[in-house]
C-alpha cells in the first residue's frame, strides 16, 4: 500500500443521532466512530433498524426532522462537515460524497428523463468548465456536459446510453434502474460513495453484476465506498473492513477477515451461525434467538444481553467499552475484556479497563 | 402523435354530445309545465286558438319522438332553434353571453390558483406551522361557505361600506370599451384602454372572488397533501443527496409530481366553476350564461336550456381533454 491510500478520507468521531418520539428520546446512532481511508471499502453490517442507515444520512446531514445529530465530529478532508454552512454542505453532497439507495425505482424522479437526472448533478456543481460563458459557448458546455453524462451511462452499463438518455425511470428494468442511480453518484467522480442496501432490492444475478461494478468503480477510481447491508457474507466478500451494528452502536469491527474468520463479539457470532452454508450440509441454521430490541427502551448495560448466550449480571449495569481483543478487532463485549483474568469481575474494574 | 389522439379524442366527444342532446331534451320533457301555458300565464286573455297556433309553431303538437328528431337533425347543422321567450336564435343569445361566462370562469379560476399554489407549497414545507394552520382554516371555512351568502358578504363589505367595488355589472360603459374577443378584461388590455381595464378588473373582482374560493380552498388542500407525500419521497432525499438547493428541491422535485393529482381537482373544478356561476351570476348580476339557463328553465324554453346545457357540456368535456393532455406531460407513465 502506498501513502496515498493511507490518507484517511472519511472519520466519524463519537456520531450519535436521535429521534425525538412521544415515547422518549431514540438514539438511533449512538456514539458511532469509524474511519475511511481513500479507496478502502468499508462495510457497515447488522439487522434492521440498528442505525445503519442512520450513519450514512448523518454523513450528509439528510437527517430528516424532527431528528438531529446530537454529538460527534464528521471529519472529511480535516474538515468537520457539521461545522460548515448550508450553502458548503451542498457543495459536499453529490460532488465529494455521493449516496445510492436500496429502491432504485422510488429514488429516481418518475417525471423527468434519465439522462435529466445525471445530467442535474452535473449542473449543479459545474463541474464541466464554462459556467460563465453565454450564448454559443453555452450550447458547447451543454454538449459537453451531455458527453460526460453518456460516459457514466456507459461506464456504468447501461446499453445504448443516447437512446436511454430520454427514456424515463418506469421504462426501465430494475437492474438499469440501479445503474442510472450509480451513474447519477459517480458523475461528478467523488471521493466517497455511501451505498445503502444497494443490491436488496435485486435479483440475485443483477446483485452480482451491480457489486462487480461498483467494485470496478473502486479500483479504477480509488472510490472509497461505504457499503451498508444487512448481509454479513455480501460484506464479507466485498469490504476490506466490516463494522458491525446493533442498537445504534458497533458491537464489533476489524479488517474483514478477522471479523468473519475470528467473530469476538457474541452477536457477530450468531449473526455468521445464522447464515445458511452450502458447505454444510444437513447443519441446522441457528437463528439468534429474541428479537431486535426497542431503540426507546434500550437497557443501561449491553442491548444485546438478553440475547446472548454469554450474558452474566455484570452485562447488564452499565454502558459496556469498546475494547481492542487479542486478534486486533475491536469488540464491545465484556467476554474479551476480563474472562480469562477474572471470572468473578466487578463492575467498579470496568473504569481502570478503559482507562 | 399525440396530435393525431388529441384529434381521436375531439372527434370521440360527438357521441358525448349526442348523448348530452337526448339526455336534456328527454328531462325538459319531463319536467311538469307546458310552456305556453307559462308564456300566457302573465296576460291570461288568450285565446285558445291562438295557444294552439303557438304550440304549432314549436312543434310542440307533434309526438316526442319526431321532436326529438327535429331537434338532434337542426342540431348537427348548428342550429339549436329559437327562444320561446326571446324569439331570437339560441346561439346568438349564448354567443353573446358566453364570453361573460368564460371571463368569470377563468378569473375564478386564475384568483384561485394564485391562492392555492403559494398556500399549498408553504403550507406542506413548514407543516404544522401557524401559517399552515392558518391557511387550511381558512381552506375549511371556504370549502364551507356557500357562495350566495360570501357574495353578500363581499358586497356589503367592499360594495356598499367601503364604496371600493362595483355592486353588479362587467364595467363603467363610460370607459368605452371596444370589444374584441368579449372578454373585457382581455379586450382593454389589447386595445390599450387603461380605464377599461381598471374598470373591468374591478367589476371582475368581487365574482371571481366569490366563485374562485371554493376552488383556492379545495385545490390547496390537495397540493399541500400531495406535497407532503412527495417532500417524504426517496425521490426527494436523492435531490438533496445530489447537492439540490432547498428551494430547488421543493419546487422542481416535489412540486412536479404534486401537480399530478392537483391537475385532476383542478379539472374537476372546472365543473365546479360552470354550476356555481348560476348562483354567483345572478347574485352580482353577471349577463353570463348562468343566468340566461336559469330564466329559461323557469320559463320552460326548452330550445334555450338545451342549447345552453349543451354548450356547458362542451366546455366541460373539452376542459377535461386539456386536464388529459397536461395530465401526459406531466406524468410519463401515462400516454392518451
Amino acid at each position: 500500500m502506498n501513502s496515498i491510500q493511507q490518507e484517511i478520507l472519511l472519520e466519524l468521531r463519537n456520531l450519535s443521532t436521535v429521534y425525538p418520539t412521544k415515547r422518549g428520546l431514540v438514539r438511533a446512532v449512538d456514539g458511532v466512530g469509524f474511519s475511511v481511508k481513500r479507496g478502502q471499502i468499508l462495510g457497515i453490517v447488522g439487522e434492521s433498524g440498528c442505525g445503519k442507515s442512520t450513519v450514512l444520512l448523518s454523513i450528509l446531514r439528510l437527517i430528516r426532522r424532527p431528528g438531529y445529530i446530537d454529538q460527534g465530529q464528521i471529519i472529511f478532508r480535516g474538515q468537520d462537515l457539521r461545522g460548515l454552512s448550508s450553502n458548503a454542505m451542498r457543495n459536499i453532497r453529490g460532488r465529494e460524497i455521493s449516496m445510492i439507495f436500496q429502491d432504485p425505482l422510488s429514488t429516481l424522479n418518475p417525471a423527468f428523463q434519465i439522462g435529466q437526472q445525471i445530467h442535474e448533478s452535473l449542473r449543479l456543481h459545474q463541474v464541466i468548465d464554462g459556467s460563465r460563458s453565454l450564448g454559443p459557448l453555452k450550447m458547447g458546455q451543454r454538449a459537453r456536459e451531455k458527453e460526460r453524462v453518456l460516459e457514466v451511462m456507459t461506464e456504468v452499463g447501461i446499453p445504448s446510453p443516447v437512446d436511454r438518455y430520454t427514456a424515463y425511470p418506469h421504462q426501465f428494468s430494475g437492474g438499469m434502474q440501479q445503474r442510472a442511480l450509480i451513474a447519477i453518484a459517480l458523475v461528478c467522480e467523488p471521493a466517497l460513495l455511501l451505498a445503502d442496501e444497494p443490491t436488496t432490492a435485486l435479483d440475485v444475478t443483477i446483485q452480482a453484476q451491480i457489486l462487480d461494478l461498483m467494485r470496478r468503480i473502486n479500483q479504477n477510481r480509488g472510490t472509497a465506498i461505504i457499503l451498508v447491508t444487512h448481509d454479513l457474507g455480501l460484506a464479507a466478500e466485498f469490504c476490506d473492513t466490516i463494522a458491525v451494528m446493533y442498537a445504534g452502536r458497533i458491537v464489533e469491527q476489524g479488517p474483514v477477515d478477522d471479523v468473519v474468520a475470528n467473530p469476538q463479539h457474541p452477536y457477530t457470532q450468531g449473526l455468521l451461525a445464522c447464515r445458511p452454508r452450502i458447505s454444510e450440509r444437513g447443519q441446522r441454521v441457528q437463528p439468534i434467538p429474541g428479537n431486535v430490541p426497542d431503540l426507546a427502551e434500550l437497557p443501561p448495560g449491553c442491548p444485546f444481553a438478553p440475547r446472548c448466550s454469554y450474558q452474566r449480571g455484570a452485562c447488564d449495569e452499565g454502558p459496556i467499552p469498546l475494547v481492542s481483543t487479542s486478534l486486533g478487532n475491536i469488540s464491545r463485549c465484556l467476554l474479551h475484556v476480563d474472562y480469562r483474568r477474572q471470572k468473578d469481575w466487578k463492575w467498579t474494574d470496568r473504569v481502570a479497563l478503559e482507562a | 402523435m399525440r396530435a393525431i389522439k388529441i384529434l381521436e379524442r375531439v372527434i370521440a366527444t360527438i357521441p358525448i354530445m349526442f348523448g348530452v342532446a337526448i339526455m336534456v331534451f328527454l328531462f325538459m320533457r319531463l319536467t311538469p309545465g307546458d310552456p305556453v301555458d307559462i308564456m300566457m300565464g302573465q296576460g291570461g286573455a288568450v285565446s285558445a286558438g291562438e295557444m294552439e297556433r303557438l304550440r304549432h309553431e314549436f312543434h310542440l303538437d307533434q309526438p316526442l319522438s319526431i321532436q326529438l328528431w327535429l331537434f338532434l337533425k337542426d342540431a348537427f347543422r348548428g342550429d339549436l332553434g329559437y327562444s320561446y321567450v326571446q324569439k331570437r336564435p339560441v346561439i346568438d343569445l349564448i354567443v353573446e353571453r358566453l364570453p361573460a361566462t368564460i371571463e368569470l370562469a377563468l378569473g375564478a379560476l386564475i384568483f384561485g390558483l394564485i391562492i392555492a399554489m403559494p398556500v399549498g407549497i408553504i403550507s406542506a414545507v413548514r407543516q404544522n406551522s401557524l401559517l399552515d394552520r392558518f391557511s387550511m382554516a381558512g381552506a375549511f371555512l371556504g370549502i364551507s361557505m356557500p357562495a350566495f351568502w360570501l357574495g353578500i358578504i363581499l358586497i356589503l363589505v367592499f360594495s356598499v361600506r367601503l364604496h371600493w367595488l362595483p355592486v353588479q355589472g362587467r364595467i363603467d360603459h363610460s370607459a368605452g370599451l371596444q370589444e374584441v374577443t368579449g372578454l373585457y378584461v382581455l379586450d382593454s388590455l389589447l386595445t390599450g384602454n387603461r380605464e377599461a381595464v381598471a374598470s373591468s378588473l374591478k367589476h371582475l373582482a368581487l365574482p371571481a372572488v366569490t366563485l374562485g374560493a371554493g376552488v383556492a380552498a379545495v385545490v390547496a388542500r390537495v397540493l399541500r397533501s400531495s406535497m407532503l407525500e412527495t417532500l417524504r419521497s426517496d425521490y426527494v432525499t436523492l435531490a438533496r443527496a445530489k447537492g439540490a438547493s432547498e428551494w430547488m428541491v421543493v419546487l422542481k422535485h416535489a412540486l412536479r409530481n404534486a401537480l399530478i393529482p392537483t391537475v385532476t381537482v383542478v379539472g374537476l373544478q372546472i365543473g365546479v366553476l360552470l354550476g356555481g356561476n348560476m348562483i354567483v351570476e345572478t347574485v352580482f348580476g353577471w349577463p353570463g350564461l348562468g343566468r340566461l339557463v336559469v330564466t329559461a328553465i323557469f320559463n320552460r324554453d326548452f330550445p334555450l336550456v338545451q342549447g345552453t346545457v349543451m354548450v356547458y357540456a362542451f366546455t366541460f368535456v373539452m376542459a377535461n381533454l386539456i386536464v388529459d393532455v397536461l395530465y401526459t406531460y406531466l406524468n410519463p407513465k401515462i400516454t392518451l
